[in-house]
């Protein structure tokens, strides 16, 4: 229905090809008519289930059976969460150690625990009574560890499937919300340190997917998910910011245009400055050699729009006012001047092998600008001059904002 | 405007696109129509705005349309994308607005569970502690599905059902350094996540809460030499993102930051002028939403012929004037104000605001 690169065909289809169409449509509408009956007597067996595979293999867009494959997931697929000790662990508890990827976990263990048909009745693991009891509880014991076995075992091949599928279709939607159900489902019935394993699996295999396409920002995302449950406590996890931030190191100098990888470092940096208890010298040092990093990749590629954006974000970061994610936030605005004025000057020097590039022009207007707010003062004559001729230079290479240029000119009275 | 220099070949192939549109729904031989079934009811509301945009409301049939909406409901008062297809917040936005469009709200109370339940169906998606809203039962949580829940409570004027200030802060979560927003706190701006976000803050009475020149600076730089505007940085141009991006800095009234005669002419060249329909890029396969997205771009920048978009949907059935005595101030002061088409018997502003679907890939 929306369709993305494809190249437009001319003509009518073959006769050939419309046949082949009606075959394919009545494959389709068999499997499709096989699951809707057993979704409408509630039947969710292996049938029903091996049904889903089939039609999701051909067509992982469609929402509602994933729902049924849930579905049979929950009614005997797996087996009933214990209420007890440890299988029983959603992500819905607890204080999360990062906050910026909290909800959709959360969401997602509540409501696939909604769905779940209650315990027919209360299970306690507790070994007292007589020894009747004690064997009862023996056998119950050893069926639940049966049915882990089995539970595990039956997860791991969901997710070697969906993997699978992903490969074919990296953006859709359906299957990364699958999994990450998946994972909520194991998480809320596995032992932690088998959840645990699942979840790193996971991360490695967003890293693959971001090999392949490092821009995919359903992979960003879910990535974000991942680590997020991986540092969470009731997953014995601590704190990935370090980890984390050496992977964007490492994608940033795989692909210096990669603004996802760029835009993920500027999240982690307040943070990871936060864990190592960074004080001033050590804060104005990580800036220092942040601005090194990104003024060479400039200084190589000032057409990269990435680079002069995640610049920005330090500029910014350095002389407003932001709240907990600052990662400077003891410098006098003396300091800051004199930061911003040594940028200035760098930027100036790229004009001598760069005097058409369009991006070094307007971060020269704006950050001479951003200097003079700084310092609560009116841009200076030589200042105005600079601007002016920058402002002509922009118009000339950028035409196409011209309207934009017309209101820097009359709001800095700049013609 | 320029449209008056444009050869013929590049002017808005109207006839083939109302046909095309037409023919959607004939098409039962080929697979792909039944590969597509999960987006029959978003594929309705583009193609019935696209009609609408070119005045050509009648060229579907009003009964038919208004049988097959209601033939999605569940008793739940959510609707699934066809007729056996699960409830999502997806359709029932689209639903709504349907509904709306052909002027059929009343027939929910008559012929379904009734407004209340569709209203209840959308606000028991909100997540009380954040603020943010579910797609279903089975929890993704998405900018996109906080603003179709804000635009369709509106539309059945039942806003006061969520909690619109704790949506508010979740949206401003979603904000970045860059004045864009992204799917989630923490995510990456990204262009269709922003009019998600503008509109919900637009909806919500919040737009003083967007930094008006970062975003725009941020939205401006998308356009490229083609003409057309693309997503995210570094990405390649796009109809559909061409529409996400205008109608999001239009609403922050800074459309005149882009070359709109540029855009029109990358979107005019992306038509099929003989069997219809508009593409991603130029010389692609054409498909409705595409075509929906282009044609509401066109309308946004006033090409002539069309009938007037609403950027927002703020309201439904919102004559002009009132935009700005709404509150909604900042389109006093934009330099292309939304206004009346050529038709002067379409008072009402339609929205075209759909972009909660599951087809953004980029
Ligand atoms: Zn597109």
């Amino acid at each position: 229905m929306a369709s993305h690169g494809v190249a437009r065909t001319t003509g009518p289809r073959t006769e050939e090809r419309r046949k082949q169409d009606l075959q394919k449509i009545d494959k389709y509408r068999a499997l499709e008519d096989g699951i809707r009956e057993e979704v409408s007597n509630k039947t969710y067996s292996p049938k029903t289930f091996q049904l889903t595979t089939k039609l999701l293999e051909l067509n992982p867009e469609y929402y509602t059976i994933w729902n049924a494959r849930r579905r049979c997931l929950t009614s005997g697929l797996l087996s009933r969460p214990s209420a007890s000790s440890s299988r029983s662990r959603g992500l819905s508890s607890g204080s999360p150690t990062n906050t910026s990827s909290t909800s959709y976990a959360d969401a997602l263990s509540s409501s696939s625990a909604a769905t779940t048909p209650l315990d027919p009745a209360p299970r306690t693991t507790g070994r007292s009574g007589t020894t009747a009891d004690e064997a009862a509880e023996d056998k119950k014991y050893s069926n639940e560890k049966e049915n882990l076995e089995k539970d595990v075992g039956f997860l791991k091949e969901e997710l070697v499937w969906t993997a699978r599928l992903l490969k074919g279709f990296p953006k859709c939607y359906w299957i990364w919300n699958y999994r990450l159900w998946l994972l909520g489902e194991a998480t809320k019935r596995f032992p932690v340190p088998t959840s645990r394993r699942i979840w790193e699996n996971e991360l490695a295999l967003v890293s693959q997917m971001l090999t392949k396409d490092n821009r995919n920002f359903h992979a960003w995302g879910y990535r974000r998910f991942v680590v997020g449950a991986l540092e969470r406590e009731e997953l014995g996890g601590k704190s990935m910011a370090e980890s984390e931030f050496e992977y964007t190191t490492k994608m940033i100098h795989w692909s210096l245009s990669n603004f996802s990888a760029w835009h993920n470092r500027s999240k982690l940096i307040p943070r990871l400055l936060g864990e190592r208890g960074a004080d001033d010298k050590k804060r104005q040092k990580f800036l220092d050699a942040e601005l090194d990093l990104v003024r060479e990749a400039l200084n190589v590629g000032p057409e990269d729009q990435s680079l002069w954006y995640y610049h920005q974000f330090l500029i910014l970061n350095l002389i407003n006012d932001v709240k907990q994610a600052t990662i400077v936030p003891n410098i006098t605005v003396e300091q800051k001047s004199e930061y911003v004025q040594r940028e200035i000057d760098d930027i100036k020097d790229f004009l001598e092998d760069y005097d058409d590039i369009k991006w070094i022009y307007e971060a020269l207007l704006e950050y001479t600008l951003a200097l003079a707010k700084l310092e609560s003062r009116e841009a200076t004559t030589s200042e105005k001059e600079d601007l002016k001729t920058w402002l002509t230079k922009l118009r000339e290479l950028d035409p196409m904002r011209k309207g934009r240029w017309d209101d820097v000119e009359k709001e800095y009275g700049l013609n | 405007m320029m449209t008056e220099q444009l050869p013929d070949e590049m002017e808005l192939a109207t006839a083939a696109h109302v046909k095309y549109i037409q023919s959607l729904d004939t098409k039962k031989d080929e697979y792909d129509y039944w590969l597509t079934e999960h987006l029959r009811l978003n594929g309705l509301y583009w193609g019935l705005t696209g009609l609408h945009l070119m005045g050509h409301e009648d060229a579907l049939p009003r009964p038919e349309t208004v049988d097959f909406v209601l033939s999605c409901q569940h008793e739940n008062g959510g609707f699934g994308a066809a007729p056996g297809h699960d409830a999502h917040m997806l359709y029932t936005v689209s639903a709504v607005q349907i509904l709306v469009m052909v002027d059929a709200l009343d027939e929910l109370e008559t012929r379904g569970p009734g407004k209340a339940k569709v209203g209840q169906f959308i606000s028991s998606l909100q997540n009380p502690s954040t603020g943010i809203f579910a797609g279903d039962e089975w929890g993704e949580e998405d900018t996109r599905f906080l603003y179709g829940a804000l635009n369709a409570l509106s539309l059945l004027g039942m806003t006061s059902l969520v909690n619109i200030d704790k949506a508010v802060e979740y949206v401003v979560a979603c904000g970045n350094f860059d004045g864009g927003y992204g799917v989630r706190p923490g995510a990456e701006s990204h262009a269709g996540q922003i009019l998600t976000c503008v509109t919900s803050l637009a909806i919500a009475g919040r737009l003083d809460l967007v930094d008006i020149d970062k975003l725009g600076r941020w939205l401006s730089e998308r356009q490229l030499p083609c003409g057309g505007l693309n997503g995210r940085p570094e990405k390649r141009e796009d109809v559909c993102y061409s529409w996400w991006v205008l109608a999001s800095i239009e609403i922050i009234g800074r459309t005149h930051w882009i070359d709109k005669e540029k855009l029109v002419h990358f979107i005019l060249e992306c038509q099929d002028t003989e069997s219809g329909g508009l593409s991603d890029r130029p010389n692609n396969m054409v498909d409705v939403w595409h075509t929906c997205f282009g044609i509401a771009g066109l309308s946004l920048l006033n090409y002539p012929g069309l009938a007037p978009v609403d950027p927002v949907y703020f309201r439904y059935a919102l004559p002009v004037p009132t935009m700005t005595q709404m509150g909604l101030d900042i389109f006093a002061v934009s330099e292309t104000p939304v206004k009346p088409g050529p038709r002067v018997e379409y008072v009402f502003l339609r929205c075209i605001n759909s972009p909660v679907s599951s087809e953004w890939k980029e």
